[in-house]
C-alpha cells in the first residue's frame, strides 16, 4: 500500500483515479491539476508512486516527469494514457517512468500495475 | 454502467467546460494560425475523449476520437487549418453538446449517432494523406521478428564476469501497448545488470516493431528470482529465465534498489481543498433557509421591540449581523460571471453571419461582471434572441454598408457593468437602426394600431410597438431569428427577472438595447405602505421620491388623473382595484420605470425593511402589478409591487 499523487488535469479523471486507489487500500497524499503543480506537490509531500497525466495545461506529464526525476532519481512514475499515445508512453519510459497505465481505466489493471511499480 | 453513475454530475460539469473552451478556440483559430489555441483544443478533445471512454459512453468517444486524430495531424504541422474544417469541428462541438446534454438528462450517448461527423472527419485525413503517419504508429508490426539480424543489438561485453542468464519475456496478449511493456521490462532488467543481447532491438521496438516475445541475455548477478520479478509486472504473461550457456549458477544475491522506498512522512497534513463544487439544489435550499432565517429575525425584531429588554436587544443585534453577513456571503456565492452565456455568443454571431451572408465583429466587454445565478438562468433566452436579431436585422448586407460609406464589416458590441445595486447589459450595433415608418405601417397591417395613432406616435413610442405581443418586421421568417418568438417574449422574459428593457436607435446608425436587471433576486429593500389599512410593499429601488400629496392640487387628463410635481405632469396610479378606495391619501410616492415616472397616492409610509420575496404560485395565473409576496415581522403576508408591470 502506498502514498500516491494524483496527477490530471481534471477533477473527474482524479476522483475516478481516486477511487479506484482507495479501494486498493492505497493513500492519496495529494492531488495536482498541472504539471507545474505536479512537481511543486512532489517536492513537498515526497509521495511513494505518483499517477502522471500526459496531456496538461502549463506544463505536460513528461516535463513534469523529467522535473520530478530531477528531484528524486528514485521516484515512481506511472504514466495514465490513452490509446493512440504509444510514441509520448516511450519518451516516458525513456525519461524515466516505471509504469503505464491506459484510459479508460479498469480498476484491476490499475492497482496491478500500482502494486507491481510499488514492489520496484 | 451504474457504477460510474457517481461521476456523472462531474463528468458533466467538466465536460460542458471542456466543451466551452474547446468551441472557444475553434473561433480564435478561424481567425488565424494560433499555437496555443491548437493545443488548447487537442487538451480539451483529449480530456473529453478520455473521459467519455471512462464512462462508456462509446459513441461520445468515437467522435472525440476523430477530433483529436485532426487534431494531432494540425499540431504536428502537417495540415492547416481551413475554414471548412473549422465548419466540421464546430459541427463536432454541436454533436458534442448534444451529447453532454443526454447525459446530463441520463442517458448515454448511444441514441445519437455521430456517422456523419466522424466520416467527414475521416474523410478529411485521408485527404491531407495524412492516415499514413497515423497508422505508421498505431500498427502492430507483425514482421518485427523475421526480420531477427537487422533488429537484434550488437553483443554487449561482460567483462565483469558476470553470471550470465537467457530470458524470454511474453507480452500478454490483451496488452494495448505491448511494445511499451517490452521497453518497460528491459529497463527494469538495465538496473539488474548488463544486457548483452536484445531480440528485438531497443531502437525496432521504439518503432513499434514487436510482436510480444522478446528475447534478453543478461550479466548480472542480482540471481534469476530477482530477473525473473524484474520482468515480470503489469500484463507480462511469462517470463522464461535459463542460465546461459557455460554459465555457473548465480549467487543468490539480493537486488540492489529493492529496498529502497522513500519512508512515509507522516507530517504531511498540508494538503488543502481550496475549492470544491457543489449541486445547485443544495445552494438554493441554503439560500431558503437564509431566506426564512432573514422573515424571523424580523419578526425577533418586532417582538423585542415590545418588550424592550436590553439583553434581548444586544443578542438580537448580534443575531442580526450574523444573519446579515450570511445573506451577504450567500448572495457573494451565487454570483456567477456573465462570461458563463457570453462565451457562447460570438458561436452564435458567427453562425448567423455566414447564414446571413455578412461580416461581423463581435466584441464582448464587461464578461466578469457578476450575477445571480437564478437571473442568469433566466438572461440566457432572451440575450440570444437579441444579439441573433442585431445580426439578422440590425446589421446590413456587405454591398449595403458600402453604399452607405460604412466598412463592410458591421460591428456588434455586448458590453456589461455594474451600475449601483443594478448590472447592464448593453447590445450596440452599428447597423440600420429601428425603421420607425416601417415598424409603424406594419402595426397598422397587423391591426395593432390605427393610422391616426400611428400619426401621433412619438419615435420612443413607435419602437415600442417591437415589444407588442406578435410583431415581427422581418419581411420572412427566417431560419435563425425568426420561428414566432418575438421581442415580447424578450420583454416579458426580462420583467419576470425584474429587469428592464430600452432601445434607443438612430436610422442609419445603429441601435443599441439596454438591459437593466438586478444583481439578485431573492432578497429586496422595499418601504412598507399603508393604503385603505393594507399593506403593501415597494420596492425601494423603484422609488424616486416621496412627496405630500394635496387631493385638491389633481387635473384631470382625458380618464387619467395627474399631479404637477417640480414642473413634471405625473399621472396618479390609484390602487382602487387591488387594495379598495382610501379617502385619507396624503402622502404621494413617485416610482420610475424605464424612463417613465407616476405617483401612487398611499395612507402613509410605515418604514423600510428588507424583505424576501416569494413568487406567486402559477396558479393564480398571470398577477400584472404584483411581483410576489413577503411576509413580514409580525407574520402579516403583503404583497410587493412590480412597478415594471402595473402601468
Amino acid at each position: 500500500m502506498g502514498k500516491i499523487l494524483i496527477v490530471d488535469d481534471t477533477l473527474f479523471m482524479r476522483t475516478l483515479l481516486k477511487n479506484i486507489l482507495f479501494s486498493g487500500g492505497h493513500t492519496i497524499a495529494g492531488e495536482a491539476g498541472d504539471g507545474e503543480e505536479a512537481v511543486a506537490k512532489y517536492k513537498e509531500l515526497k509521495p511513494d508512486l505518483v499517477t502522471m497525466d500526459v496531456v496538461m495545461p502549463k506544463m505536460n506529464g513528461i516535463e513534469a516527469l523529467k522535473g520530478i526525476k530531477a528531484i528524486d532519481p528514485a521516484a515512481r512514475v506511472v504514466m495514465c494514457t490513452a490509446v493512440g499515445q504509444e510514441q509520448m508512453v516511450k519518451l516516458a519510459i525513456k525519461s524515466g517512468a516505471k509504469g503505464y497505465i491506459v484510459k479508460p481505466f479498469q480498476a484491476p489493471k490499475v492497482l496491478e500495475e500500482v502494486k507491481n511499480v510499488l514492489a520496484t | 454502467m451504474s457504477e460510474f453513475e457517481a461521476y456523472r454530475g462531474l463528468f458533466v460539469a467538466e465536460s460542458r467546460e471542456n466543451h466551452e473552451n474547446l468551441v472557444k478556440n475553434l473561433l480564435i483559430l478561424e481567425k488565424g494560425p494560433d499555437q496555443n489555441a491548437i493545443d488548447e483544443i487537442f487538451r480539451s478533445v483529449h480530456t473529453l475523449k478520455g473521459a467519455s471512454a471512462s464512462m462508456g459512453f462509446a459513441e461520445m468517444e468515437r467522435l472525440c476520437h476523430a477530433m483529436e486524430d485532426v487534431f494531432q495531424l494540425v499540431r504536428s504541422g502537417t495540415a492547416e487549418i481551413t475554414e471548412d474544417l473549422c465548419s466540421l469541428l464546430l459541427a463536432c462541438s454541436d454533436l458534442l453538446e448534444q451529447m453532454i446534454d443526454d447525459v446530463e438528462g441520463g442517458g448515454d450517448t448511444s441514441s445519437m449517432n455521430a456517422d456523419k461527423q466522424v466520416n467527414a472527419l475521416k474523410a478529411w485525413i485521408e485527404q491531407r494523406g495524412g492516415g499514413k503517419a497515423q497508422k505508421k504508429a498505431t500498427a502492430p508490426a507483425a514482421k518485427a521478428r523475421d526480420a531477427t539480424p537487422a533488429t537484434e543489438t550488437e553483443p554487449s561485453d561482460n567483462s565483469g564476469g558476470l553470471p550470465e542468464y537467457d530470458l524470454q519475456v511474453t507480452v500478454a496478449s490483451e496488452c494495448m501497448m505491448k511494445d511499451v511493456r517490452a521497453l518497460l521490462a528491459i529497463g527494469n532488467l538495465e538496473s539488474l545488470g548488463t544486457i548483452l543481447s536484445l531480440n528485438p532491438s531497443k531502437e525496432a521496438i521504439d518503432e513499434g516493431n514487436f510482436d510480444g516475445v522478446l528475447t534478453i541475455r543478461i550479466a548480472s548477478d542480482a540471481g534469476e528470482e530477482a530477473l525473473k520479478t524484474a520482468a515480470s509486472g503489469t500484463e507480462i504473461a511469462d517470463v522464461d529465465v535459463k542460465p546461459a550457456a557455460k554459465q555457473e549458477p548465480a549467487s543468490p544475491k539480493k537486488p540492489t534498489d529493492a529496498d529502497k522506498k522513500p519512508a512515509a512522512a507522516t507530517a504531511d497534513k498540508s494538503r488543502e481543498i481550496k475549492n470544491l463544487r457543489v449541486d445547485i439544489h443544495q445552494l438554493d435550499h441554503i439560500m431558503n433557509l437564509v431566506e426564512d432565517l432573514v422573515i424571523n429575525r424580523g419578526r425577533l425584531k418586532q417582538i423585542a421591540e415590545q418588550h424592550r429588554i436590553k439583553e434581548m436587544d444586544e443578542a438580537i443585534g448580534m443575531v442580526e449581523r450574523s444573519v446579515s453577513d450570511l445573506q451577504n456571503l450567500m448572495m457573494n456565492i451565487r454570483m456567477i460571471p456573465l462570461n458563463q452565456i457570453f462565451n457562447r455568443l460570438p458561436r452564435v454571431v458567427r453562425d448567423v453571419a455566414i447564414y446571413d451572408s455578412k461580416e461581423v465583429e463581435f466584441v464582448i466587454e464587461g464578461g466578469e461582471t457578476e450575477l445571480d445565478r437564478s437571473v442568469m438562468d433566466g438572461l440566457n433566452d432572451p440575450l440570444l434572441h437579441l444579439i441573433r436579431n442585431s445580426v439578422n436585422h440590425g446589421i446590413e448586407s456587405p454591398d449595403a454598408r458600402e453604399k452607405a460609406g460604412k466598412p463592410r464589416k458591421g460591428f456588434v458590441k455586448l458590453s456589461a457593468y455594474r451600475d449601483r445595486d443594478n448590472v447592464i447589459i448593453k447590445l450596440t450595433d452599428d447597423g440600420a437602426g429601428i425603421n420607425v415608418e416601417k415598424v409603424k405601417s406594419k402595426a397598422i397591417e397587423k391591426g395593432l394600431i390605427t393610422q391616426d395613432t400611428a400619426n401621433t406616435l412619438t419615435t420612443d413610442q413607435a419602437v415600442d410597438l417591437l415589444f407588442q405581443p406578435g410583431f415581427s418586421t422581418a419581411d420572412k421568417i427566417s431560419d435563425i431569428s425568426g420561428r414566432g418568438v418575438g421581442l415580447d417574449v424578450v420583454k416579458r422574459s426580462i420583467e419576470s427577472l425584474k429587469g428592464t428593457i430600452r432601445v434607443e436607435t438612430t436610422p442609419g446608425k445603429g441601435s443599441c438595447f439596454e438591459l437593466l436587471l438586478p444583481p439578485t433576486m431573492a432578497i429586496v429593500d422595499v418601504m412598507i405602505v399603508r393604503i385603505n389599512g393594507r399593506r403593501l410593499g415597494i420596492p425601494i429601488s423603484s422609488i424616486v421620491e416621496v412627496a405630500n400629496f394635496k387631493r385638491d392640487a389633481t387635473h384631470f387628463i382625458g380618464k387619467g388623473e395627474a399631479v404637477l410635481l417640480r414642473d413634471e405632469v405625473l399621472q396618479l396610479m390609484w390602487l382602487n382595484d387591488m387594495v379598495g378606495l382610501s379617502e385619507v391619501c396624503e402622502i404621494l410616492i413617485v416610482v420610475q420605470y424605464e424612463k417613465r415616472k407616476c405617483c401612487i397616492p398611499v395612507d402613509l409610509v410605515e418604514g423600510q425593511q428588507e424583505v424576501v420575496v416569494k413568487p406567486l404560485s402559477k396558479l393564480i395565473g398571470n398577477t400584472r402589478g404584483v411581483s410576489g409576496i413577503t411576509i413580514l415581522g409580525d407574520g402579516e403576508v403583503i404583497p410587493v409591487l412590480d412597478v415594471n408591470t402595473i402601468a
